[in-house]
C-alpha cells in the first residue's frame, strides 16, 4: 500500500486507497510490463526536495526517471491518473487544490512527452485504486459506495 | 515533531474538558448517556495516514479554527456511515437501519457536529484563554481516508507529519460510535501547549 507521498516501481500490484483531493499517478510500458504509482498531494513543491513523491512537479519527473533507469523510454511510457475530488464544498470553493493537482500533472505529463492515456478525476468523491502494471496497465478505481469501475 | 510526556498529558486533559461538554450535548440531544474515551494524542507521518483512517465510509463535519489566530487547523466530528443513520434515525424517529443518507439526515449531522465542536472549542477558549470559534461547517459522507487527506492538503502550513488529537464519544443504548478529532496547525499547537505550560506554572 503506498501512502501519501509514497512511490514504488516494478511488475507487482500497486494500491492506494482513500484518494480526495490527492492524486494516484501511474505509469507502465506495456512492452517491459513495468509500472510505477506515486501518491500526489499537493501541486507545488517550492524548492522543498525532502518528499519527492508528494508534489506534482516533482513526482512526475521522478517516476520517469525510475523507469527511464529500468530501459524504459518516453515514447512507450503510458500515465493514468486517479483522484483530484473536491470532498467538501464550503472550503472547496476558494482553494481547489483537486483540480489543481491535476492541472499540474498533466502540464507535468506534457512536457516530459508522456501520453496520458486515461483519466478518473475530479467530482465529490474518494476513490481507491489498485494498479496492474503487467496486466496492460489495468487500473481498478473504487468507490465509498463500493461501485468499481477499470480505466 | 516530538512532544514531550507533559505536554502530551496537558492536551489529553484539555481534550478531556472539552469532550466532556461536547458529551453533554450530544446526551442532550439524544436523550442517553454517552461515555468518552480517554484523548488519543498521535503525531502522523502523512505516509501512514491510512492507519488512522482508512476506507471505511463516514460521515465528517469539518470547522477550520478561526478567532484568535485565522487559520488555526481543523476540528471535525466523525462518525461512522452506520452510526451516522442510527443517530439520525433515533433524532427524527425512524427506525430502518438499510437506507440512503437523505437532506434531513445531512441537516442533522451538520446540526450536531455543530452544537458538539461549538461546546468543545468554548469550554477549552475558557480554560485557555484563547479563543478558537468553529468556521461555518462542511459535511461529506465518503471514505474517511480521502476527506482527512483534502484537509491536511489545505492546511497553511506545509508539514509531512500533523498532530490528530482525537476524543471517542459513544452511545451504547444507540449503538452511535463517533469521534472528534483536532488537527491544529503546528503554530497553533505551540501556542496551545504554551497555554497550558503557563498555566501548570501558576496553578
Amino acid at each position: 500500500m503506498i501512502g501519501i507521498g509514497e512511490y514504488r516501481v516494478g511488475s507487482f500490484p500497486m494500491m492506494t486507497i482513500g484518494l480526495g483531493s490527492c492524486i494516484g499517478l501511474v505509469m507502465f510500458d506495456p512492452n517491459l510490463n513495468l509500472g510505477a504509482m506515486v501518491h500526489i498531494m499537493l501541486p507545488e513543491s517550492s524548492g522543498r526536495m525532502d518528499r519527492p513523491g508528494k508534489y506534482a512537479d516533482t513526482a512526475v519527473p521522478l517516476l520517469v526517471r525510475e523507469l527511464n533507469a529500468l530501459g524504459c523510454k518516453n515514447r512507450s511510457i503510458l500515465a493514468k491518473m486517479i483522484g483530484g475530488a473536491s470532498m467538501f464544498e464550503y472550503f472547496g470553493t476558494n482553494l481547489n487544490i483537486g483540480e489543481r493537482n491535476a492541472e499540474k500533472v498533466r502540464m507535468m505529463l506534457i512536457e516530459h512527452h508522456i501520453q496520458l492515456a486515461a483519466e478518473d478525476v475530479g467530482g465529490k468523491f474518494g476513490r481507491s485504486v489498485t494498479f496492474f502494471p503487467v496486466e496492460n496497465g489495468k487500473v481498478v478505481v473504487r468507490r465509498a459506495d463500493g461501485t468499481a469501475n477499470n480505466i | 515533531m516530538k512532544l514531550s510526556t507533559i505536554q502530551s498529558d496537558a492536551i489529553q486533559e484539555l481534550g478531556n474538558i472539552g469532550a466532556a461538554h461536547a458529551a453533554t450535548t450530544l446526551s442532550q440531544m439524544l436523550g442517553s448517556t454517552i461515555e468518552m474515551s480517554v484523548p488519543a494524542v498521535n503525531v502522523v507521518d502523512l505516509s501512514h495516514l491510512a492507519e488512522y483512517m482508512g476506507e471505511e465510509s463516514a460521515a465528517m463535519v469539518a470547522f477550520e479554527l478561526q478567532g484568535d489566530i485565522p487559520h488555526g487547523g481543523y476540528i471535525l466530528f466523525y462518525i461512522t456511515r452506520e452510526s451516522a443513520i442510527r443517530m439520525t434515525n433515533t433524532m427524527l424517529g425512524l427506525t430502518e437501519t438499510n437506507r440512503p443518507l437523505s437532506e434531513m439526515d445531512e441537516s442533522a449531522l451538520l446540526e450536531v457536529g455543530n452544537i458538539m465542536v461549538s461546546a468543545f472549542l468554548d469550554a477549552t477558549a475558557e480554560l485557555l484563554g484563547f479563543v478558537m470559534l468553529p468556521s461555518p461547517p462542511a459535511l461529506t459522507i465518503d471514505m474517511a481516508h480521502a476527506a482527512m487527506q483534502s484537509l491536511i492538503a489545505q492546511m497553511q502550513e506545509e508539514t509531512n507529519e500533523v498532530l490528530l488529537f482525537s476524543t471517542e464519544l459513544t452511545c451504547e443504548e444507540y449503538k452511535v460510535d463517533s469521534d472528534i478529532i483536532m488537527m491544529p496547525e503546528r503554530s497553533t499547537l505551540n501556542k496551545i501547549i504554551e497555554l497550558l505550560e503557563n498555566l501548570m506554572k501558576t496553578g
